[in-house]
């Protein structure tokens, strides 16, 4: 006969405001299986699970019921209590009367209690027939995938790289160096990106650990964690790398010219191009939309002085697949763009720009040779109205988050804007200043001291032309005032968005993302380089707006998590998974075709009762297996049985309520 | 023949008669025939929707009620303040039909609203309804020459979620509507800034302020002249413009006209028919620049604008 044991927990005042525990527990009692009832103010807390390890020992248990949170919080936390005291850890049910009872009923003490009653009552029954199930062992690919060659990707690669794990890097543009390659110096340091960042671009190209692909997307990511398969599509670069010695002949002669992207449009590029002189790898692309001989059958110059003969016109798309064992999702993100700001003009005047295109201008290797200029006349202006939140936490116009990096990075621009132009003057209108991090309180107060920088509190409501100045009225909310300062050039610092490719992305990898198109980790404080799915890790802005430091942290971290998941040589599964009695099985094939994981094949085997013939029957690869039960229900002839969901555990449950 | 449910408001009889008769004159030769709310009731606007709400929904309520007894589904509305009640009354009712069964008791005599007719300004309908094409094909005497600013004033285009029409910082609705006369629209950030709306009686000095302000805009930007949707930014702008003009010691001259004025006259109507001897400001020096225009490139155009302002602001 079973002995169960049933353990309910408080959560604090969680639980044990809206739930009569005491009720519960006497309730419980009552059931002739359970010996053992009792109730604790925090049961995942180590004595709360010393009165499990005991109650077990002490008792003769044969399964245990802990009545707590959801059990995707704590469900492992009590199976490694049963473990420590001898028990098969799959012994455990975990009642959720916080989630489902109350956290949900929280203005009807006596249903939510009732409901916890029925809830305890359904676990006891089911874990009476809860059987002994053992971890599955799956053999793992110790290959990692990382998706983007910003400093996040970057930092990922390198670290998994650097644990003589094999890494593929897919970069979509034809360069690794992402966003920080277009950025000038770095908060609140000043470090030139450049000198810090490259030195980690050529250790990515130069890496044996490291495989690099750029100018490539992933189209298709299959299996599971520890065996994935990913498909990746290779853009015909119509160059061929190899051969190619960049030598840079071809853009040098090419008479197609494009906005260049890399300096914001500022100026041009060619259609056979590098995005930048220190890209990496440093070979050219063409860009076929703009490349006339693609488009029109007419140039063909590049190929002429190509001497080593590298310019292949036929390319063609190729497709690749890698065998991989983890994913680490970095793909950045995207300026927002200010086109609803009406009111400032947006779009009609001219010297009015982004912050990433002020960035471009002071650079060293921008597009003005480091020295802003207004777009409208080249002039080097004199007075910069700054315009800080444009976009963020404007729920009307923009997004409703602050986008944490824009006061650090203005308070960067007003550094930058005055060494370069001495008798410059910047205005800054902001929100707050949000200078949370190490040294950055200190680099905006020594940088308002040093610049003499205005910084006026207050959003600003209109800019409008007089003359060739423009005008920038906004409230001094300080002196309670409406103000107007003529500006020879404004700076709008337009919020961090997702990337917009992220959900398509999310699709097809399988995880979530939120309501703005950042990928969602599996748990904001506890697990946030994780998403829900095993195997793939989110590092950098792709998760949240972060800075540097942040996402090279966030990136070192995913490092980590894949390193920890390849450290043995198979890897540990729950043994929750389907199989299947070939005895009932009819070879119907439904469950193949309701598998969301892929899990189930066919296979023959022998018609039996002295039949010769082979017959088919379905297959289950517990190693895909998920566990989620959707074979069970769709067979037909309930040949199909769910590990730790059995017939007798759920006819059990529905019975004792 | 184009039928419209027409609500003047108390202004088109008074201080915008102009605005009404030439309006008249305008949809005559665009074919559209107008028929008024009979016993229609004042709007509320601006004192009903600072005192209670059921009073500042109820009065736009009867008059929409009423509205929905003549067969058109579209009403026009002359008046900036009577549309943006109106406007404002549909969008509340059409979304809360709670509170539209609540305040209907108020006008229960009337009729159950139903929210059948769409409320449209007498700017949208021109553009959205006529269009620019026929407003075009009907221009007889093209106003070449003319530059004009475009004011919408705070209610044509605002709240954007409630009027639901052009941009609510930079319209260019009425711009283009002048294009399609032939005049030049100015590039003109003042648009949408306030004129300083009533206050016009209780202080005028904020209205001087603001008024100047925009009239001082507009010569900027070149314009021989200011062209409007609203009658009370007409008034404040015209009628107000001697006193800016003493106060500031500038000498602005700027005739401010209605939208259907300079459509009526680019559609052929004699100049006695456009009640010009109503406005404070005379129109004639403006209206002297018509045929004069010499087009002039792009690039040239700009500094020349930069210089006369200039020397007309000293």
């Amino acid at each position: 006969m079973a002995r169960v044991g049933v353990f309910v927990c408080f959560c604090g005042a969680n639980i044990a405001d809206y739930v009569d525990v005491p009720q519960v527990v006497e309730e419980v009692k009552r059931i002739k299986e359970v010996k053992f009832a009792t109730e604790y103010k925090y049961m995942c807390s180590d004595p709360g699970q010393g009165m499990i390890r005991d109650a077990i020992i002490q008792y003769k248990l044969t399964s245990i019921v802990v009545a707590a949170c959801s059990p995707r919080m704590h469900e492992k936390t009590f199976r490694k209590a049963l473990s420590d005291a001898g028990m098969n850890p799959y012994l455990l049910e975990v009642a959720n009367i916080r989630e489902h009872s109350s956290w949900v009923h929280q203005k009807d003490k006596k249903a939510a209690t009732n409901k916890a009653m029925d809830l305890c009552r359904m676990a006891v029954a089911k874990s009476i027939a809860n059987e002994q199930l053992h971890e599955i062992s799956v053999p793992v690919t110790k290959r990692a995938l990382v998706i983007g060659g910003g400093i996040a990707g970057i930092q990922a690669a390198l670290d998994i790289a650097d644990a003589r794990i094999p890494v593929v890097l897919v970069e979509k543009s034809p360069s690794i160096g992402g966003k920080m390659a277009q950025l000038d110096e770095t908060f609140p340091t000043l470090d030139c990106a450049q000198c810090i960042l490259t030195p980690k671009m050529v250790d990515v190209a130069s890496h044996p650990y490291i495989e690099l692909i750029p100018y490539a997307e992933v189209l298709e990511l299959q299996g599971f964690v520890g065996n994935y398969k990913v498909k990746i599509k290779k853009k015909a670069s119509y160059v061929n790398f190899k051969t190619c010695t960049g030598c840079g002949a071809c853009w040098q002669k090419c008479p197609v010219k494009v906005p260049n992207e890399y300096n914001m449009g500022i100026d041009k590029r060619k259609a056979i191009y590098t995005p930048f002189p220190q890209a990496v790898p440093n070979k050219p692309v063409i860009d076929a939309e703009n490349c006339t001989m693609l488009t029109k059958g007419k140039c063909g110059i590049c190929k002429k002085v190509c001497l080593p003969g590298a310019i292949d016109y036929e390319m063609q798309d190729e497709i690749i697949e890698r065998e991989i064992g983890a994913v680490v999702v970095a793909t950045g993100y995207d300026m927002w763009d200010p086109t609803p700001y009406e009111e400032y003009g947006v779009g009609r005047f001219k010297d009015i720009i982004t912050s990433l295109e002020f960035e471009r201008m002071v650079s060293a290797n921008g597009p003005t040779n480091g020295v802003p200029q207004r777009p409208s006349d080249g002039k080097v202006p004199k007075n910069v109205v700054f315009i800080k939140c444009v976009g963020s936490r404007d729920e009307a116009k923009g997004i409703e988050y602050c986008s944490k990096i824009c006061c650090m990075y203005t308070t960067k621009h007003t550094i930058l804007l005055h060494h370069k132009v001495h008798d410059s003057h910047a205005y800054v209108f902001y929100m707050d200043i949000r200078a949370a991090g190490k040294g950055y309180e200190e680099f905006v107060k020594k940088a308002q001291v040093d610049t003499g920088t205005t910084y006026l509190r207050g959003r600003v409501s209109k800019i409008y032309k007089k003359g060739d100045k423009l005008m920038v009225r906004g409230e001094d909310a300080q002196i309670g005032q409406v103000v107007e300062v003529e500006a020879d050039l404004v700076v709008l610092a337009t919020a961090v968005s997702a990337p917009k490719d992220n959900p398509e992305l999310a699709r097809l990898l399988g995880i979530s993302y939120d309501k703005y198109g950042y990928l969602s980790e599996a748990h904001p404080k506890l697990r946030p380089v994780e998403t829900a799915k095993a195997g793939i890790f989110l590092a950098g802005c792709t998760q949240a707006p972060k800075d540097i430091p942040e996402t090279v942290s966030q990136a070192s971290a995913c490092a980590a998590k894949v390193c920890g998941l390849f450290s043995g040589d198979t890897m540990k599964k729950d043994p929750m998974v389907s199989t299947i009695n070939n005895e009932y099985c009819s070879g119907c094939q439904n469950c193949v075709k309701v598998c969301p994981y892929g899990a189930i094949i066919t296979d023959e085997v022998p018609v039996g009762h002295g039949i010769k013939d082979l017959r088919t029957v379905a297959k289950i690869n517990e190693g895909v297996c998920q566990g989620c039960g959707s074979c069970v229900a769709i067979c037909r002839s309930m040949a199909i049985t769910l590990a730790g969901f059995t017939d007798p555990q759920i006819i059990n449950e529905i019975v004792s309520i | 023949m184009k039928k419209l449910t027409y609500f003047p408001g108390c202004s088109a009889h008074g201080t915008s008669e102009e605005f009404d008769s030439t309006l008249k004159l305008v949809l005559k030769t665009l074919d559209v025939e107008l028929e008024d709310i009979p016993d229609w009731n004042c709007c509320g606007a601006t004192s009903a929707h600072v005192m209670t709400e059921n009073l500042a929904l109820a009065l736009p309520m009867r008059n929409l009620v009423l509205a929905e007894k003549l067969e058109n589904t579209t009403m026009g509305i002359a008046c900036a303040s009577c549309y943006q009640r109106m406007k404002v009354t549909k969008v509340h009712m059409d979304e809360n039909p709670e509170l539209a069964k609540r305040i209907n008791t108020t006008v229960v005599e009337e009729g159950t609203y139903k929210g059948t007719v769409d409320v449209k300004s007498m700017l949208q309908y021109a553009y959205e309804d006529i269009g620019l094409e026929i407003i075009k094909s009907k221009v007889t005497k093209p106003l070449t020459g003319l530059k004009v600013a475009c004011y919408y004033g705070c209610l044509l285009t605002r709240p954007k979620n409630i009027t639901k029409f052009d941009s609510p910082e930079y319209p260019v609705s009425m711009d283009q509507i002048c294009e399609a006369l032939g005049a030049t629209a100015t590039e003109f950030d003042y648009k949408t800034e306030c004129c300083g709306a009533s206050f016009s009686i209780s202080n005028t000095e904020v209205v001087e302020n603001l008024s100047g302000q925009i009239l001082a805009m507009a010569k900027e930007s070149g314009a021989h002249a200011i062209v409007v949707a609203c009658p009370l930014c007409q008034s404040n702008l015209d009628m107000r413009q001697p006193d800016i003009e003493k106060k500031q010691g500038v000498k602005y001259d700027i005739p401010i006209f209605y939208f259907t004025q300079l459509m009526a006259l680019a559609f052929g109507y004699p100049v006695d028919q456009l009640k010009f001897p109503k406005h404070i400001v005379a129109v004639e020096g403006a209206l002297a620049n018509i045929g004069k225009f010499q087009p002039v490139p792009e690039k040239v155009k700009k500094p020349i604008k930069a210089v006369e302002a200039e020397s007309e602001d000293k």
